[in-house]
């Protein structure tokens, strides 16, 4: 009894050993089976053939795409053991067939490959059981399969003699065709139950280390596959890409996608999800993609048009399938950018967890490669995620890659580039900076952030320390030179107009004049050039210089917005308001939707065809306004990176449902009456006053904040028309979008005056001057109310901080040499006028700076 | 343009009008054994003054109204000849302006911003999370997410519109031109696999074109057409780049790499940053990839090889997985003196590293690679060791002072010890459910809020919208409550917003 159960042990030992490769154990485990009962004897024999088949592979491993070997092994003993167990035939059916499937996978290895089809043939593969079996004999069958299709390949088809195989008759074509059908089958079939094989060697060894005692035996680690099984997983997709299958190819990459991942498979996993990403990216579109649970389309532009009489089907079952993911609500892919970046997140994380962080010269190597495996997988990442715009999430995952890119250009730069893309530009002048430190040479990287620093984030400082590295490259930088003399320009432009000392202010202009004529001479064919150039000259009031470089980018660039708009103010300027006024209408018609330009063009109405005309264009921008921002998804620009973001977004949908009649602007308006929401516009206003106050930005302004600004040039036409009750009405609309905007409380006190309340007045442009103390407008009107109290020596005060301000306000001149002649100052105020006098001969209807200024 | 060519394109204008409509699916089919019809076509769209072009373009868009996929894609081959035409035109200021072409591409224009009910058509994704069990995956086994801010944002899979709802247009300005050609693009990349190869070169062509003319290249590339610059938006590029991504990946290998070249160059001259992000992915990617050109008719380059399934990373690296496990003591705080002497302090077993923390420890045995040395510190080092020992016990982690060479990494694996400490103690299960709840929770608040604002009818103002708060602390504690033994807290997560703070 004893005796038995020590037996039936000894089997289970066994059994676990062949399951789990152990075969260094097997001949101490044989010495004691023999011990045991006579008739073990054949299985001994089975044992150790086994085993030392399996140690001569272990130590003389068949490498894939190996060439044929020069002389084949002889593994004598290892056929003497299995034909021992052979030719008795004393052994159980079960042990007879592992027998035969050693012995063909020996005939194999020595390369004898129809004697081991002959193996095969005799025991019928397809008849072994798999439900029940050992977890060994899984991996045998599998890797039966794998080796039967392997001597298929080998051993020509058909006939064995190779005569006939190239004479393309219809019948050799058809057996060809079979041939390759039983091929890829058979490495299909061997795929599966590899997989089955994997999932259950995994489950039936953590059962094991819960059952066994703490002694761990050997780290049952990272279990290798082996040529085999390796062969068998993979070489039926690598047939059907071969013939151009790409249907099959995918749809067999998906199966073992689908089978539930063990730690053997994960390295296979991680590659095959990269491969069919990249499928997905490079070779198929919306049109011809099929989801992973969907038939695949009978006919496909995918296949190869000349191989089409090779599909294959399949059509074989098994007893016993790999487990797949299954479950309620599974995600599964309905588009090949959504499957691609499944695929792609997924070995993303796992390329993450293999990144070597040690820096020792030893690891080089390892280093190298997982950043090979991972940086291909945030290209793809980054193609994927390009092609639908999603530049907020693309940023995220490429901050992930970091633990990898300690000097590595090509990630640092694509982070940067997908922060810029995302929005995140201080992020991104940061990260830029270290690009530039990694590849000096490249004008791009320094150009891109001077882009930022000049747009969104007004770091005029940093902006020329950017500015100046491309242009110190000299000739080396070649066509980006002209460009890096174009960004220091702007920057000294935009420094000129933030400057509060009139001598600052004349030097950066200088400067910036400068720039712009190098840049314009280094490349004379670039209409920005020659346009920034006749803005500088506008802004120092050289009118004709300037008209003279307008119509020279217009020459380069007929169509381009931004100097037809310059145009139409120089000529304005010039006191040329209908030829203005047909220049914008002009404009208009090539951009119906330009704000900037509409702006202008109520000004130049209300000038020339009186506020009537005036007025209805501000209803036409109402409803631009409306179809404009009616239509686009908040979610269009990607998503907010937190959850304030999403918040704002979400509300600002909300708002646009339930938007004012714009037709009966004294109805239905938006009522902002909650303090949070206040707030948020709080906030907004405090970004909208700042940017008026600088200069206008570049990209599309807030939808509310253009929806303010329309509110309030219609509430400065009906104060130019003495309507108080509808300009209030007006300036109401803005104010409650914007209730702290200094440009509202300006409005107000306009308002106020035209009714007369010069004290309420006051108090309105005090507070517009607390929240902007250099709205020069502001200050011009309270320096005349101020006059008109009679506190002459304050007015003067505001009036000239104005003119520090801004030296080109001629109405501000104005103004300052009427409180010096009330004063009695006359010799001054005589000054005044005349300077007042010159500047009002080139003022244009709007202040040239409202043209944005942008790289 | 040769009479031949001629009597083809007149028969094909033909023989369509007077087709049933029962014969449409059949005579779609049979229009590619036509040879002659495709390269005949091409030569009527570069003729701009040819008198066939009307009624080539006029034929073109019935088909494509017709709504046959096959009818389709034959007009759709054209589209980026189509482009070309219609920007070489309007940049040279050509007074006699390809009208037809204009009328062609705003039509399908119009036909493709609208579903089958004339409603604005959204196209829109979804984007995948690890954090939802898929087909090919389930969230436990990929070990625990960074339970970061931005991933709770993105919580669970969410829809992203990424093109419309577009305006009708119904001509062509400045402003909307490139709108409608980068939706035109979209349209056409949508359909890339069903594009002939004359379509995919001359695709390639247009992208290089429209990005070197009136540039220094353009002597270069030797293209003597239009020479003035023209404008280009960064989104256009974007879909010219995917376009021309599949025809490098798909037998044009030559053309497709100058054309991806071209755009480069010009998305650098323009500083844009999406082209170049995408551009310059594509050209990495490829970089190892050896692409082989159209050796076979109609040979893909995509090939795949056995690869070896064995991770090909030693065993010894420390990587971000086996720095996970790894527990770092409060002693390890050693200064090495000179920087040189320390290469790297690589991931120690338990076993190796002084286990005990008293005061008689022996010197830490620091592993350099493989080969176990005991390095000979210094006094002052030795002082610190002991010193680091003793204040093992608080609370405050002191920061590691190793050596230059070893400070990035150790920092990275200190921060990300903090993540990981706190995350230890409850199983990962209840981990992931805790990620789980929390965005159930989310969600569940956010729609909500979302259901209760959208009548647009309803005189709702914007404050309520704004006000809502998702606390994870309650729920997600309650999930990990019932487990006494933990004494570390629990992480908990409260993310309040509103206008009610």
């Amino acid at each position: 009894m004893t005796a038995r159960k020590s037996g039936s042990r000894l089997e289970t030992e066994i059994e676990r050993c062949r399951s789990e490769c152990q075969w260094d154990k097997i001949p101490e485990l044989v010495r004691q089976l023999s011990a045991k009962l006579i008739s073990n004897d054949d299985l001994g024999e089975l044992l150790q053939g086994e085993c030392k088949l399996q140690t001569y592979l272990k130590e003389n491993p068949i490498k894939q795409g190996a060439s044929p070997r020069g002389p084949r092994p002889k593994l004598v003993e290892v056929r003497k053991h299995l034909t021992a167990a052979l030719d008795r035939g004393n052994l159980k059916a079960d042990y007879l067939q592992e027998t035969s499937l050693l012995m063909a996978k020996l005939c194999y290895v020595e390369g004898e490959y129809r004697d081991a089809l002959g193996h095969y043939n005799r025991v019928n593969l397809d008849d072994m059981q798999l439900v029940g079996a050992p977890v060994y004999r899984l991996s045998m069958i599998a890797e039966a399969y794998a080796t039967k299709g392997l001597c298929l390949e080998k051993v020509p088809a058909a006939s064995p003699s190779l005569s006939n195989k190239n004479t393309g008759s219809p019948a050799s074509n058809r057996s060809t065709t079979d041939r390759e059908q039983e091929i890829i089958t058979c490495y299909e079939k061997s795929g599966d139950i590899a997989l089955l094989y994997l999932q259950e060697a995994e489950k039936a060894l953590s059962a094991g280390i819960q059952n066994r005692s703490p002694k761990p035996g050997p780290t049952a680690q990272d279990q290798e596959l082996g040529y085999f099984l390796e062969t068998g997983l993979q070489r039926a997709h690598v047939i059907h890409f071969k013939n151009g299958n790409l249907t099959h190819g995918v749809g067999r990459f998906r199966e073992i996608l689908r089978a539930v991942e063990t730690r053997t498979t994960q390295n296979l996993r991680m590659t095959i999800a990269r491969q069919l990403a990249e499928i997905l990216l490079r070779g198929m579109c919306e049109q011809s993609y099929w989801s992973p649970l969907e038939d695949p389309p009978t006919v496909s532009p995918l296949d190869d048009p000349t191989r089409q009489g090779h599909t294959h089907s399949k059509n074989y079952s098994l007893s016993r399938r790999p487990r797949v993911y299954s479950g309620e609500n599974l995600f599964c892919p309905q588009e090949n950018t959504e499957e691609a970046l499944l695929l792609l997140l997924i070995s993303e994380s796992m390329a993450n967890r293999d990144a070597v962080l040690s820096r020792i010269p030893e690891h080089n190597n390892d280093r190298i490669i997982s950043l090979q495996s991972a940086s291909v997988v945030y290209d793809l990442l980054t193609i994927a995620l390009g092609r639908r715009g999603q530049y907020e999430m693309l940023s995220e995952c490429l901050e992930r890659a970091m633990k990898f890119a300690f000097e590595e250009f090509h990630l640092w730069y694509q982070l940067a580039l997908s922060l810029m893309a995302a929005g995140k530009s201080a992020r991104a002048v940061k990260v830029l900076k270290e690009c530039i430190r990694l590849k000096p040479d490249d004008p791009t990287i320094p150009l891109l952030a001077v882009k930022l620093c000049i747009g969104p984030l007004h770091w005029l400082d940093e902006g020329e320390c950017f500015g100046k590295i491309v242009i110190d490259m000299g000739e080396k930088a070649a066509e980006f030179r002209a460009k890096g003399y174009l960004a220091i320009g702007l920057v000294y432009s935009l420094k000129a107009t933030d400057a509060s000392l009139r001598s600052t202010q004349e030097d950066y202009q200088r400067k910036a004049l400068g720039a712009f004529q190098r840049a314009q001479s280094l490349s004379p064919t670039d209409h920005l050039a020659a346009f920034y150039l006749a803005l500088q000259l506008a802004v120092s009031r050289q009118i004709p210089e300037a008209l003279g470089y307008v119509r020279q980018a217009l020459q380069l660039q007929g169509d381009d917005v931004h100097s037809l708009h310059l145009l139409a103010l120089l000529l304005s300027a010039q006191k040329h308001y209908h030829d203005g006024l047909n220049i914008i209408e002009m404009a208009l018609s090539e951009y119906p939707e330009n704000f900037n330009l509409l702006y202008t063009k109520v000004k130049l109405e209300s000038m020339c065809r009186g506020p009537e005309e005036a007025l209805l264009t501000c209803k036409h921008m109402l409803q631009i306004w409306k179809s404009f921002y009616n239509l686009t998804n908040p979610s269009d620009s990607g998503r907010g990176s937190s959850l304030l973001d999403r918040a704002i977004a979400d509300r600002r949908q909300l708002n646009a449902m339930t938007l004012p009649d714009f037709s009966d602007p004294e109805t239905g308006s938006v009522h902002a009456t909650s303090i949070a929401a206040s707030r948020v516009e709080q906030a907004l206003s405090e970004v909208a006053s700042s940017l008026q106050s600088s200069a206008p930005k570049h990209g599309p302004l807030h939808p509310w904040m253009t929806l303010a600004q329309i509110w309030l040039h219609a509430a400065e036409v009906y104060i130019s028309m003495s309507k108080p009750a509808e300009a209030s009405a007006c300036t109401q609309e803005a104010a409650n979008l914007f209730p702290t905007s200094h440009n509202v409380l300006y409005m107000r006190g306009q308002i106020a005056e035209l009714r007369g309340n010069i004290d309420e007045a006051k108090r309105w442009y005090e507070e517009a001057l607390s929240i902007n103390p250099t709205h020069v407008k502001t200050m011009q009107r309270l320096g005349l109310i101020l006059h008109q109290l009679q506190r002459y020596s304050l007015s003067e005060k505001v009036l000239r901080d104005a003119v520090q301000v801004n030296s080109t306000a001629h109405d501000v001149w104005n103004s300052l040499g009427e409180v010096l002649q009330a004063q009695g100052n006359a010799a001054a105020a005589t000054e005044c006028f005349l300077t007042a006098l010159e500047l009002e001969a080139s003022s244009p209807i709007l202040p040239f700076t409202i043209i944005p200024r942008a790289l | 343009m040769l009479a031949m060519d001629q009597g083809v394109v007149e028969e094909w204008l033909s023989e369509f009008k007077t087709l049933p409509d029962s014969a449409v699916s059949n005579y779609a089919a049979s229009l590619k054994d036509k040879g002659a019809l495709v390269p005949a076509l091409y030569k009527v769209i570069r003729e701009n003054y040819s008198d066939l072009l009307e009624p080539v373009c006029h034929q073109l868009f019935e088909f494509y109204r017709s709504g046959e996929p096959q009818l389709q894609r034959f007009t759709l081959q054209f589209l980026p000849e189509l482009l070309w035409s219609l920007l070489s035109v309007s940049a040279a200021r050509d007074p006699h302006t390809s009208g037809c072409i204009e009328a062609l591409l705003l039509g399908i224009y119009n036909l493709e911003i609208v579903d089958k009910d004339g409603q604005s058509k959204v196209l829109s994704f979804t984007v995948p999370s690890l954090s939802k069990p898929s087909v090919y995956h389930e969230p436990s086994t990929i070990g625990s997410l960074a339970l970061t801010e931005g991933a709770l944002a993105n919580h669970g899979l969410s829809r992203v519109v990424y093109s419309g709802p577009h305006l009708q247009r119904e001509t062509f300005t400045a402003q909307n031109r490139f709108e409608v050609l980068t939706f035109l693009l979209l349209c056409y990349n949508a359909a890339l696999s069903y594009m002939t190869s004359t379509s995919l070169q001359s695709l390639c062509q247009l992208s290089s074109r429209v990005c070197i003319c009136g540039y220094p290249r353009q002597q270069i590339r030797r293209y003597k057409g239009i020479s003035t610059r023209l404008t280009v938006t960064s989104e256009f590029l974007v879909q010219l780049i995917t376009g021309i991504h599949y025809a490098l990946c798909n037998g044009e290998v030559e053309l497709g790499s100058k054309a991806l070249d071209d755009v480069l160059y010009r998305a650098q001259l323009e500083l844009f940053p999406e082209a170049l992000l995408v551009g310059n992915a594509i050209k990495s990617s490829l970089h190892g990839a050896a692409l082989k050109s159209n050796n076979k008719e109609g040979a893909r380059s995509i090939q795949v090889e056995i690869t070896p399934t064995s991770s090909r990373i030693s065993r010894n690296a420390v990587t971000s997985l086996s720095i996970r496990g790894h527990r770092w003591k409060r002693h390890d705080a050693v200064d090495l003196g000179s920087p040189d002497e320390l290469m790297d302090i690589s991931e120690v077993d338990e076993g190796v590293w002084p286990g005990g923390v008293g005061p008689d420890m022996t010197p830490p045995t620091i592993t350099i690679s493989n080969s176990v040395t005991t390095l000979n510190l210094g006094a002052k080092a030795m002082k610190k060791c002991r010193l680091g020992g003793r204040t093992s016990k608080d609370k405050e982690a002191g920061p590691l002072t190793t050596g230059r060479a070893a400070s990035e990494n150790t920092e990275l694996s200190v921060k990300r010890l903090t993540l990981t400490s706190s995350q230890s103690v409850p199983k990962a299960g209840a981990l992931t459910s805790l990620t789980r709840t929390a965005s159930a929770v989310f969600s569940r608040s956010f729609e909500q809020v979302a259901s209760g604002n959208a009548p647009p009818s309803s005189n709702h103002n914007a404050s309520e919208a704004g006000r809502y708060s998702c606390s994870l602390q309650e729920e997600g504690l309650g999930y990990l409550s019932p487990t006494p033994n933990h004494t570390q807290r629990s992480p908990s997560i409260s993310v309040h917003l509103g206008s009610d703070l």
